[in-house]
């Protein structure tokens, strides 16, 4: 997986290109510790990633948890089919903003 | 009956990639479309995973993939001789609770049900027997 962002004062985007399974999920964990830090919103871009495994979702939680405790937002981007299945197969469709 | 193939590796994490390759292989070798074939490597992935982390805590093991398509159907077994576990025991999560209140795991398992057509385990032989079904198919 590559990820590549861009940050704005409070704003973070990260986009994510590849795979994001139990191997490459800690690859956006580690980014997001070292970046996350004063974001107010964090939009995740998955124009170029339809794979996200339940690793990936669980990454996707656990910031999502973290971003409300700190009162701020995160929403994913440009969410293709397959991922959309998986996310609604899971009830998360529900739960993260996405557009 | 058609040719089952199969590969076997040291049970780690790092292998998983393999295992994948495996089955996309497998199925692209039989036109599988591939919404179809990132459901079934998905599948795979969160089995292999499991496999990894539960099947032995006290050092090495192997790990046995096999896989075939027969009329249209793709049948992957995940084979190892660790400790019993039947992953397919748990509980599912409570997908209706809002996100504060979700759980970070148990969604793996689950996801694999909502992804294939069949899904059984069996433990036989010594071996834990994880076998998953899947029209390759669009229907």
């Amino acid at each position: 997986m590559k990820l590549t962002h861009e940050k704005n004062g409070t704003e973070l985007t990260v986009h994510l290109s590849g795979e994001m399974n139990t191997l490459t999920a800690p690859e956006l964990s580690a980014l997001l510790e070292k970046e996350l830090d004063g974001v107010q919103n964090l939009t995740l871009d998955f124009t170029e990633c339809d794979y996200v495994s339940s690793a990936g979702l669980r990454v996707l939680l656990a910031t999502y948890k973290q971003m409300k405790a700190a009162k701020g937002n995160m929403e994913l981007a440009n969410v293709g089919e397959d991922f959309m299945d998986v996310l609604q197969n899971t009830g998360l469709d529900a739960v993260f903003g996405i557009f | 009956m058609t040719e089952e193939y199969s590969l076997r590796i040291p049970a780690k994490l790092e292998g998983m990639d393999l295992i994948l390759a495996f089955v996309s292989l497998l199925l692209d070798n039989h036109g599988c479309a591939a919404k179809v074939r990132t459901k079934l490597r998905m599948a795979v992935e969160e089995l292999y995973v499991n496999v990894t982390l539960y099947a032995y805590p006290s050092g090495d093991g192997w790990v046995e993939i096999r896989g075939n398509v027969e009329n249209g159907m793709a049948t992957f077994r995940l084979i190892d001789g660790g400790k019993p576990f039947d992953p397919l025991e748990k509980p599912d999560p409570d997908t209706l609770l809002s996100g504060e209140d979700r759980e970070i795991g148990g969604l793996g398992i689950f996801m694999v049900k909502s992804m294939v057509d069949e899904l059984e385990y069996e433990y036989s032989g010594g071996c834990n027997r994880l076998t998953l079904k899947k029209q390759i198919s669009e229907q």
